[in-house]
């Protein structure tokens, strides 16, 4: 339906108050959620502790964590989730380049979806907590190797140690990655792909020269996808990275035990200012490629 | 002569091609099956250990069904699941109501529409753990409003509306808006076309937005460990328990096996509703 009614052959019956409860909803949603986000960004910049806040600007909180170490903690998550979504890029993007393009069974495509949605409704303790055991000094992974004589005594860092965080997120955040991937790549056209082969491009050439091109947006989203909930995990870290491997989810939720909540919404306005880094780079290579303003448009096709 | 070497060279091309595309389909499928091992291995695993005796070890076997029965002894899980229940319910109700009412007229309103999407697909960008101290300092500590189950229903649904409408928009977006023509046509009023025309065939999009919003609600734990005030929810319960070392660890197997079976359940019957129309 078009709002401007540009034919102008017929007066268009909308649904009852649609664009009301639309703005209203955008009202509120602005209102309720947005604000408290952007809200972070000013208690970082005044003293906010469990006697109240004083609204007096300092730069107290950010001294606090470029002072005390805190910073290491942010740095190190960054760290880690960028090596993860580096690896998670590398297992997706192959992965989903088949499920796309060289998939044709009708049935298998509907259960490998399935089983790309599924983990987005699961509890993310329940499919992590098991790595514990499992990784653990008397664990099947050491025991084997044990039996296997390829190990005198058991692994120490196999638990409660950077590698083990870094393969405990692989899992949960896999489908992050291939989803976005998959759907970029599941909207380029077969006869781009067939004309490239056509004109005699190797396979690598199509790759390299019109499917990759193309898929950027997909694989750009991808990486944000995976790399800033990554950011916030408290599950993983937890649960197999233990005392040793402090990220971030763990170090909020000692400030706001403690009731340091200025360093606590510095550290957030922080990682807010790197995801809104990222994104304007998503949204510039978008403009780039032409296909910014269709998203509604991708979604009904 | 030439034309021959030419042949060869091309039949050589081609050969190499071929293995080229079957490498990588291999390796495609390789990592695949990778991925999927890495994503369900877990919860296969964690099932196997829920039902062997000494689950703590990480080895399968001799199997029991002792841990369960334990668990049933052991009713400290219920009020925990009462709640994540209740909270659920009224986050899909929400997610059902607010989903319906913006996403049947987003995908139809052009430009507008992809901009105002982009505003409530933001918060999908905001680690979780972000969002609930967010949460925290602006509504407990700037308008002093104490945090307790409104704060984790306002969390749970700010996480599960951008799926629920996108949900909806999945199948607005196919809505064909001349039947709505027709029937004011034949004088049908605005109440009468939405609730005979426009409900039914936007029905599976509103459903699945209440699948996702109650799962997503009853998993959900990075917002809920800042804005629970004084309430404990499930994913909270086994949050709290999977991280210790008490003699409760083996019951929190046996019970998130029950609650991954259940939500993989679930979640298989909400896209089969959303998706009921094109599955060819």
């Amino acid at each position: 339906m078009n709002r401007g009614n540009s034919n102008g052959r017929y007066f268009l019956p909308r649904p009852p108050s649609g664009d009301w409860a639309v703005f209203t909803f955008s009202i509120v949603w602005c209102l309720g959620v947005l604000l408290p986000l952007a809200g972070v960004v000013l208690f970082s910049f005044i003293r906010a502790s469990a006697e109240g806040l004083d609204f007096r600007l300092t730069l107290e909180a950010y001294r606090e964590i470029f002072l005390t170490g805190r910073w290491e903690v942010t740095a190190r998550t960054i760290r880690i989730a960028a090596t993860v979504t580096a690896v998670l890029l590398l297992i997706s993007f192959p992965f989903a380049l088949w499920l796309a393009k060289g998939l044709r069974s009708t049935a298998w495509k509907i259960v490998i979806w399935t089983l790309l949605t599924a983990p987005f409704f699961l509890s993310d303790t329940a499919r992590v907590v098991i790595w514990r055991p499992v990784l653990g000094l008397m664990g099947p992974i050491n025991s084997g190797l044990m039996e296997l004589g390829l190990i005198e005594r058991p692994l120490t860092w196999l638990l409660f140690s950077e590698p083990a965080v870094h393969f405990g997120l692989l899992g949960p955040f896999l489908p992050n990655m291939v989803w976005p991937i998959f759907l970029s790549l599941i909207l380029i056209d077969d006869d781009l792909i067939e004309a490239s082969k056509d004109i005699g491009a190797t396979p690598w050439q199509t790759l390299r020269h019109v499917i990759l091109p193309l898929a950027m947006p997909g694989i750009l989203a991808g990486i944000i996808f995976s790399f800033v909930p990554m950011l916030g995990d408290d599950v993983v870290a937890k649960v197999i990275g233990g005392q040793q491997v402090l990220m971030l989810g763990g170090a909020m939720l000692d400030l706001i035990t403690a009731l340091n909540y200025s360093v606590a919404a510095a550290m957030s306005a922080l990682i807010l200012a790197i995801i809104a880094v990222l994104q304007l780079t998503l949204v510039l290579v978008l403009r780039r490629v032409g296909k910014g303003a269709s998203l509604v448009e991708g979604l009904r096709k | 002569m030439s034309l021959a070497l030419s042949g060869t060279a091309l039949t050589g091309a081609v050969r190499r091609e071929e293995l080229m595309l079957r490498v990588g389909k291999t390796v495609a499928i390789t990592f695949g099956c990778l991925g999927v091992v890495l994503m369900y291995g877990p919860v296969a695993w964690l099932a196997l250990m829920s039902i062997s005796e000494r689950p703590l070890t990480g080895k399968p076997g001799p199997f029991t069904l002792s841990w369960y029965e334990k668990l049933f002894a052991d009713l400290r899980w219920l009020d925990p699941l009462l709640t994540s229940l209740g909270i659920a319910a009224i986050v899909s109700i929400l997610c059902m109501i607010t989903a319906t009412a913006v996403g049947r007229t987003l995908p139809h309103i052009g430009r507008t529409g992809a901009w105002l999407l982009l505003l409530f697909l933001l918060v999908l960008f905001i680690p979780g753990v972000m969002l609930g101290v967010d949460f925290v300092m602006f509504y407990r500590l700037f308008l002093g409003i104490r945090t307790g189950l409104w704060s984790l229903i306002l969390a749970h649904f700010v996480w599960a509306f951008p799926f629920a409408l996108l949900g909806v928009i999945v199948v607005a977006g196919r809505f064909d808006t001349r039947l709505l023509e027709s029937a004011a046509d034949l004088g049908a009023g605005a109440w009468r076309r939405f609730r005979d025309i426009e409900m039914p065939l936007l029905f599976p999009g509103i459903l699945s937005a209440g699948f996702f919003g109650f799962l997503l609600s009853l998993n959900e734990l990075p917002r809920s460990i800042y804005l629970r005030g004084g309430a404990t929810t499930l994913p909270l319960f086994q949050w709290a328990e999977a991280a210790s070392h008490t003699t409760m660890v083996p019951l929190i197997y046996g019970l998130s096996t029950l609650i991954t079976i259940a939500s993989l359940a679930l979640t298989v019957i909400a896209l089969r509703q959303l998706f009921k129309g094109d599955a060819a």
